[in-house]
C-alpha cells in the first residue's frame, strides 16, 4: 500500500464505511427481530473491524511521516496535508475512537438505535482526520461543520431523556451560532485576500485590514465555542455529562481539541495581521483554568464535574499554545500537544470508568440512565478494586499529580511560561499551578470514596464489569503510567506538531 | 456621500446578522430560534456572493454558497428533529422550561 | 563497582515499590503472608540503603530521560544516604511494629503497599539528583501520606485530616515546582551538581525567586509556622504511619531540601533570616501548643513541628550538619515516642492523655522505652537529643542572632515543661480512670527496643558522619570534629550549662505547677488560645471557606437558558473587541 493511498483510505473509510454500519444494523435488527424474536445487530462488529482496518493506513501513514516529513493527497481537487498536527490528532482519535467502540461493545448493547451510534462515531473519527489535514479555509469549515454535527446527535442520543434531549438542544443551537460567527470570519478573509489557502502553501499578501482583526476575534469567538473556553464554554457541561459515556470520552478528549487545532489553523492565515491573537488565548486560557476548576468544586454528579473539570483542562492546553503563538517558544506548543494526549488519556479513561459504574448500578437502580452522584463511588473498592484503582490513576493524573502522565504535560507547558522570562508570564504560570492544586480539593474526595469501607446499598446488586471494558480501562490505565514515567519518548509526536505551530507564527 | 452597491450590500448583511442575533438573545422559542438562525445563515450567504463579486470569483462564492445552504439545511432539520422531541417531552418549546440542566 | 553500585541504589528504591506491587496482587492472601512480604522488603531495602555507606564520595546513576524532563539521575552522598538508611530503617522497624499492631484490620494490602511505595519514594527523594525527580518524588511522598492519614476512611476526621495535609503540602510543592522551573529556565538544565557550578550564571533576581520558592515548599512539608496546621491533624493515621511519614521522613524532606541547596541560596539576601526568623517562631509557638494539648499524638505532632524548626533554625544559621545531625536524633527518639505511644493506645483504646496516668505499673516496658524517647526529646545528656540539639544551640549563639538564640533557648525549657508533664500524665502519678490494658506484644516490645539502642547510642556516630558529610558534599564546606573534638567543645562551651539549667527549670516547673491550680486558672484565657492552634486553624477554615463561597457564587453563571449561552458567546466577543479598541492589546 502506498503512502498516498493509506492517507486517502484514512480519510475515505470512515466516510464510505458509516452508513454500510447504520444500514446494516438496522436491516439485521429488522429481519431478526421478525423471524427469531431474538434482536441481532452486527452494527459493533462492523465497526470494531471498520477501526481496526483504520490502524493500517494510519500505521503507514505514520512511517511515511517519519521518514520523508509532511505529504500531501488531492482528493478530486481538494488537498489534504499531513503534518505534524495531523499525524497527532489522527493517532489520538483512532486511538480513542478503538478504545470508545471496545468500550460501547457491553455499555450499548441492547440499546435503541446502537447501529446509529457506531455509525455516527466511525463518520466523526473520519471527520476529525479530514479537518485537521485541510488545507484550505472553507474546507476547515466544512469538514468542521460536519465533524459537529455527528455530537449533535450523539449526545441526544438517549432521545427519550429529557435531559438528554435539553443538552442536545444547547449545544446545538450555541454551536450553530458559532459556527456562523466562524463563517462570518472566513468570507471576511476571502474578501480581503481573495484567497482561502492555509499554513503558507500558496504565498499571499495579508493586507493590513482591521476587518481581519475582526475576522481573528469571530474565529476566537466561533471555534472557542466549540472549544470550550470561557465565557463561550456553557454548553459543554450539560452535552458532556448527558452523553452516552463513551461519547463523552470522545468529545472531552478528542472534539474540543480538534476544535482548538481548527482555530489556529485559521489564525495561522492572518497572523501577519492578527499579532495579539496568542494573548488573548493566554488571556482566554485564564479564565478556563480557574472557571472550570471552581464550577467542578461544589458539583454533585461524577460525570458533570469532569466536564467542569475539562474545561479547565482546556485551559492549560490554550495557555501552552497561547505562549507559544507569543514568545516563539517551542515548549509552549509541545507541552499543549502533549497534553492533548495526556488529556484524551486520563478523561478518556475517567469517563468509561463511570459509565461502566452507571451501567453495573442499572441492575440495582433500575435506570441504566440515571446519573452516578458522588455518593454512589462510596466502597467502589471493595467489589471492585481493580476498576477503582484505575479510576484512581485517571484522577490523580487529571490533577497532576506526578509521575502519571498529566502532570508531565502540564511540567512541559509551565517550563515554557517560565521560559519567556517575563514576569507576567511567570504570574500566569504560577497561578494555573496553584490551580491546578485546588483541582485536587474535588478529585481527591472521589478517591476517598473509593475506598470507603462501608458501601452504597446499590453497589451488592450492581451488576459485571464486561471483560472488553476491563480491557480497555487496563490498556488506558497502563498508557498513562508508562507515558508519565518515560515522558520523553513521546517528543517524536509532539515536537513535530509543535513545530508547524512554532512556524505559524514565527516563520521558523 | 454616496453608497456605492457593495456598501448596500454590506448594510444588509449586517442588518441581517444583527436581526438574527437580536433574535437568539431575546426570542425564547425553539422554532423561532432556528428562524432566527437562518436569518443569520442568511446574512453570510449574502456575505459570500458580495465576496465573490468583490474579488470576482463568483463561481467558487456560488459554490460556497450552495455547500453552506446544504450544511445549514442539515442543521435546521436536526434543530427541528430535537425540538419535536422536545415539545413531545416537556410540553413546552420556551428556552426557559428547557433548564433543568444548570449549576 | 559502579555497576555494584547501580544495582543498589536501584534495589534500595525498586525493592520497596516491588514489595508495593506484590501486595496489591496479593490483596485477597492471608493477613499474615502480607504482614510477613512487607516486612521482608522493607528489611532488604534497608541492607541495601546500609550498604550504600561503603561507597563513601559521590557516585552517580543515569538513565536517560529526554527534553524538559532530564535525565533520572540518582547519586548517593553523605545527605542522601544518611536520609535514605533512615527512611528504609524506621521504615522497616514500622512494619515490623504495624505486624502486631494492624492485626485484624481490613484492607491490609492497601495499608502495606501505600507504606513500602512511600518508603521507595523517599529515598528516590532524597537520592534524585534531578530537581524535576526530585519533585516527582516529592509529590509521591505527599499522595502516600494523604491516602494513609485517610486509610480509615468511613472516619470524617480523617478524611479531613488526609486532604488537609494533602493540599497544603502541594500548595508548597508549587514552591518547589516555580524554584525548579526558573532555574531550569535560566539554565537549561535540572542536574542538581551543574546547577550549582553554574551558580554565578544565575542572575539574583532569579536566584532569590527559587530560594523563596523552595523556602515555602520546605515550610509546608516540614509543617512550619504558618503552614504547620496539617500535621496535627494527621495523627488521624494508623500510629506506625505517624512515626515513620509524620516524624521520621517526610517532614524532614523540608529541612533536606533547605540543607541540600543551602550553598546554593545563602547568598540570596534575607533568605537565611526568613529561615532563622520561621525557625525560631515555629519553634516556640509549637512548643506552647504541645504543652497545652491534651491528645497524646498532637502533643507528639506538636513537638515534632517544633523539634523540625530547630533544624531549619540550625540551616538559618548556616550550621548544616548540627541540622542533619539533630534530623537523624529526631528520627530515632521520636519513632520511639509515637511508637510508644501507638503501643499504649493500640491496647487502652484512648489517645486522651486526661484518662490515662499511672499506667506505667501496668506497662512497664513501654514506660521505659517512653522515658528513654522523652529524655532524648528533653535534651538531657548523654541521649542523643542533648547532643544534636546543644550543636545547634551553639551554632545559633555564636553565628546568628541573639534573639532568635534566645527563643531557642526558651523553648528547650518548654521542651522539658511539656515532655515532663506527657511522661507524667501518661505513665506516673495515679490512674484517672479505670483501664485494663492489653498486654502488648512481642514484637511491639522488639521494635521499640531497637529504636531505644539508636536513641542511647546514635550520638556516637557524629564524627564518622561529619567525615561522611565532608567527602562526599563538596559544596558544603564542612569542618568535621571527631567525637572526642566534640566532647570538649560541649562541655568546655558555658552556655550548655545554662541550656541544661533551662532543662531543668523546665522540668520542675511542671511538677510545681501542678500544686498551684491558681496559676493555670489565670492563664485561662491563653490556654484556651493554644489548645485552639492559636488561631493558625481558624485562618485554614477562612481559606477554605472563601473558596467554597465564591464557588458556590459562581454556579450562577451556568444559568442552563439559552440565550443566555449565547449572551457569553457574544460577551466574549464584545470584550475581545473592548480590549482592541481600548489600544491595551
Amino acid at each position: 500500500m502506498t503512502a498516498d493511498f493509506a492517507f486517502k483510505s484514512l480519510l475515505l473509510l470512515p466516510v464510505i464505511a458509516f452508513p454500510f454500519i447504520y444500514l446494516i444494523g438496522r436491516a439485521s435488527v429488522r429481519l431478526s427481530t421478525r423471524n427469531t424474536g431474538t434482536q441481532r445487530n452486527p452494527a459493533k462488529w462492523i465497526a470494531l473491524f471498520v477501526m481496526l482496518l483504520l490502524v493500517m493506513p494510519l500505521v503507514i501513514v505514520v512511517k511515511q511521516f517519519t521518514a520523508q516529513g509532511p505529504f500531501s493527497t488531492f482528493i478530486g481537487s481538494i488537498e489534504l496535508k499531513m503534518d505534524g498536527v495531523g499525524i497527532l490528532m489522527s493517532i489520538v482519535v483512532v486511538l480513542m475512537s478503538l478504545a470508545v467502540v471496545l468500550f460501547s461493545d457491553h455499555y450499548m448493547s441492547h440499546e435503541v438505535g446502537e447501529e446509529k451510534y457506531y455509525a455516527l462515531l466511525v463518520c466523526m473519527t473520519g471527520m476529525v482526520m479530514g479537518m485537521v489535514t485541510s488545507t484550505d479555509l472553507f474546507n476547515l469549515w466544512v469538514w468542521f461543520e460536519a465533524m459537529a454535527i455527528t455530537p449533535y446527535i450523539l449526545v441526544a442520543f438517549y432521545h427519550d431523556r429529557a435531559p438528554a434531549l435539553e443538552a442536545g438542544v444547547k449545544y446545538l443551537f450555541q454551536s450553530a451560532a458559532g459556527t456562523m460567527l466562524v463563517l462570518f470570519g472566513i468570507i471576511l478573509v476571502f474578501m480581503h485576500t481573495g484567497s482561502l489557502c492555509l499554513g503558507g502553501s500558496c504565498a499571499i499578501e495579508i493586507p493590513k485590514e482591521p476587518a481581519l482583526v475582526v475576522a481573528g476575534l469571530l474565529f476566537i469567538t466561533g471555534f472557542g465555542v466549540k472549544a470550550a473556553l470561557v465565557p463561550m464554554h456553557t454548553w459543554l457541561p450539560d452535552a458532556h455529562s448527558q452523553a452516552p459515556s463513551g461519547v463523552s470520552a470522545i468529545l472531552s478528549g478528542v472534539v474540543i481539541e480538534a476544535a482548538l487545532i481548527a482555530m489556529i489553523r485559521a489564525l495561522d492565515m492572518i497572523s501577519p495581521v492578527f499579532t495579539n491573537a496568542g494573548t488573548f488565548l493566554i488571556i482566554l486560557s485564564v479564565g478556563n483554568i480557574i472557571l472550570g476548576n471552581l464550577l467542578a468544586l461544589r458539583q454533585t454528579q461524577v460525570k458533570r464535574m469532569l466536564a467542569f473539570s475539562s474545561i479547565s483542562h482546556m485551559g492549560y492546553i490554550v495557555l501552552g499554545i497561547g505562549i507559544t503563538m507569543s514568545y516563539g517558544l517551542i515548549n509552549g506548543a509541545q507541552g499543549s500537544f502533549f497534553h492533548i494526549v495526556t488529556h484524551a488519556l486520563m478523561k478518556g479513561l475517567s469517563f468509561m470508568i463511570v459509565g461502566a459504574l452507571m451501567h453495573a448500578y442499572g441492575n440495582s437502580k433500575g435506570d441504566a440512565h440515571a446519573p452516578l452522584e458522588i455518593s454512589d463511588l462510596n466502597g467502589v473498592a471493595s467489589r471492585f478494586p481493580g476498576l477503582a484503582f484505575a479510576l484512581s490513576i485517571g484522577l490523580l493524573s487529571l490533577a497532576g499529580i506526578p509521575p502519571l502522565a498529566g502532570f508531565m504535560s502540564k511540567w512541559q507547558i509551565f517550563v515554557a511560561g517560565f521560559e519567556t522570562g517575563n514576569p507576567a508570564m511567570i504570574g500566569v504560570v504560577i497561578f494555573a499551578a496553584l490551580n491546578s492544586v485546588l483541582s485536587l480539593a474535588y478529585y481527591a474526595p472521589l478517591i476517598n470514596r473509593m475506598y470507603r469501607q462501608k458501601p452504597t446499598p446499590y453497589l451488592a446488586k450492581a451488576g459485571r464489569i464486561a471483560f472488553s471494558m476491563n480491557m480497555v480501562f487496563f490498556a488506558l490505565g497502563i498508557l498513562i503510567i508508562v507515558v508519565g514515567v518515560m515522558p520523553g519518548t513521546w517528543n517524536w509526536l509532539t515536537n513535530p506538531a509543535a513545530q508547524i505551530i512554532q512556524k505559524a507564527f514565527w516563520g521558523g | 456621500m454616496t453608497l456605492t452597491f457593495p456598501d448596500l450590500v454590506l448594510i444588509a448583511v449586517m442588518a441581517l446578522f444583527g436581526i438574527g442575533l437580536y433574535a437568539l438573545l431575546t426570542i425564547r422559542n425553539l422554532i423561532r430560534i432556528i428562524v432566527a438562525l437562518q436569518v443569520l445563515v442568511k446574512g453570510v450567504i449574502l456575505l459570500i456572493i458580495l465576496a465573490g463579486y468583490l474579488t470576482n470569483q463568483i463561481g467558487m462564492a456560488q459554490s460556497m454558497a450552495l455547500t453552506v445552504i446544504v450544511a445549514d439545511t442539515i442543521v435546521a432539520v436536526l434543530g427541528m428533529a430535537l425540538a419535536v422531541q422536545i415539545m413531545r417531552k416537556k410540553k413546552s418549546l420556551d428556552t426557559s422550561d428547557i433548564a433543568e440542566l444548570k449549576r | 563497582m559502579d555497576a555494584i553500585f547501580s544495582y543498589l541504589v536501584s534495589s534500595t528504591i525498586g525493592l520497596p515499590w516491588l514489595g508495593s506491587l506484590v501486595l496489591v496482587i496479593l490483596a485477597r492472601a492471608n493477613e499474615k503472608t502480607q504482614h510477613w512480604i512487607a516486612f521482608l522488603f522493607s528489611l532488604l531495602s534497608t541492607i541495601c540503603a546500609i550498604s550504600l555507606i561503603s561507597f563513601n564520595g559521590p557516585a552517580a546513576v543515569i538513565f536517560p530521560g529526554g527534553g524538559v524532563f532530564g535525565d533520572i539521575s540518582l547519586m548517593a552522598d553523605g545527605l542522601g544516604i544518611m536520609l535514605s538508611v533512615i527512611a528504609t530503617g524506621i521504615g522497616c522497624i514500622s512494619i515490623l511494629f504495624s505486624t502486631a499492631y494492624m492485626k485484624g484490620e481490613k484492607q491490609l494490602s492497601r495499608y502495606y503497599s501505600l507504606m513500602l511505595f512511600f518508603i521507595g519514594a523517599m529515598v528516590g527523594l532524597v537520592l534524585s539528583s534531578n530537581l524535576f525527580y526530585t519533585f516527582v518524588f516529592w509529590e509521591i511522598t505527599a499522595v502516600c501520606s494523604y491516602a494513609l492519614i485517610s486509610f480509615y476512611n468511613d472516619d470524617p476526621k480523617a478524611v479531613r485530616g488526609g486532604m488537609k495535609a494533602f493540599i497544603i503540602t502541594q500548595l508548597g510543592g508549587v514552591g518547589l515546582l516555580v524554584g525548579s522551573l526558573i532555574l531550569y529556565g535560566t539554565l537549561h538544565t535540572l542536574h542538581i551538581p551543574t546547577i550549582m557550578l553554574k551558580l554565578t550564571n544565575i542572575p539574583p533576581g532569579v536566584l532569590s525567586l527559587a530560594g523563596f520558592g523552595f523556602l515555602i515548599a520546605a515550610v509546608a512539608k516540614s509543617a512550619q509556622v504558618p503552614l504547620h496546621t496539617w500535621l496535627p491533624d494527621a495523627m488521624e493515621a494508623p500510629t506506625p504511619i505517624s512515626a515513620l511519614i509524620h516524624a521520621a521522613t517526610m517532614v524532614n524532606a523540608g529541612v533536606y531540601l533547605l540543607a541540600r541547596f543551602y550553598p546554593a541560596f545563602y547568598t540570596v539576601p534575607g533568605w537565611k533570616d526568613a529561615i532563622i526568623m520561621i525557625g525560631a517562631i515555629t519553634a516556640i509557638l509549637s512548643a506552647i501548643m504541645a504543652a497545652t494539648a491534651y491528645d497524646l499524638k498532637r502533643v507528639l505532632a506538636y513537638s515534632t513541628i517544633s523539634q523540625l524548626a530547630y533544624m531549619v533554625y540550625a540551616v538559618g544559621v548556616g550550621d548544616i550538619f548540627a541540622s542533619q545531625f539533630h534530623l537523624l536524633s529526631h528520627a530515632l527518639f521520636k519513632a520511639l515516642l509515637f511508637l510508644a505511644a501507638g503501643a499504649v493506645i493500640h491496647s487502652i483504646g484512648t489517645r486522651d492523655m486526661r484518662l490515662m496516668g499511672g499506667l506505667g505499673r501496668k506497662m512497664p516496658f513501654v514506660r521505659s522505652m517512653f522515658i528513654i524517647g522523652a529524655l532524648g526529646l528533653a535534651g538531657i545528656p548523654f541521649f542523643n537529643g542533648f547532643w544534636s540539639k546543644d550543636a545547634i544551640l551553639a551554632a545559633g549563639f555564636s553565628h546568628g542572632p541573639m534573639w532568635a538564640y534566645l527563643i531557642m533557648l526558651i523553648t528547650t525549657g518548654i521542651t522539658a515543661y511539656y515532655t515532663t508533664r506527657c511522661v507524667w500524665m501518661v505513665f506516673l502519678g495515679e490512674p484517672r480512670t479505670e483501664i485494663h490494658p492489653h498486654p502488648v506484644s512481642p514484637v511491639m516490645k522488639a521494635s521499640l527496643f531497637i529504636l531505644s539502642i539508636g536513641t542511647l547510642t546514635s550520638w556516637g556516630m557524629g564524627g564518622r558522619l561529619a567525615e561522611f558529610f565532608e567527602h562526599s558534599l563538596p559544596f558544603h564546606h564542612f569542618h568535621p570534629l571527631s567525637i572526642a573534638e566534640r566532647f570538649a567543645e560541649v562541655f568546655t562551651f558555658p552556655m550548655t550549662y545554662g541550656t541544661l539549667l533551662v532543662i531543668a527549670t523546665g522540668m520542675v516547673v511542671y511538677l510545681y505547677i501542678k500544686r498551684v491550680r491558681g496559676v493555670v486558672h489565670d492563664f485561662r484565657g491563653i490556654i484556651q488560645f493554644a489548645e485552639n492552634g492559636l488561631g493558625f486553624d481558624a485562618l485554614n477554615a477562612v481559606v477554605s471557606q472563601v473558596t467554597i463561597y465564591t464557588a458556590e457564587a459562581l454556579r450562577y453563571t451556568q444559568t442552563g437558558v439559552l440565550n443566555w449561552n449565547i449572551f457569553g458567546m457574544l460577551l466574549g466577543m464584545i470584550a475581545m473587541l473592548g480590549l482592541i479598541e481600548m489600544g491595551g492589546l
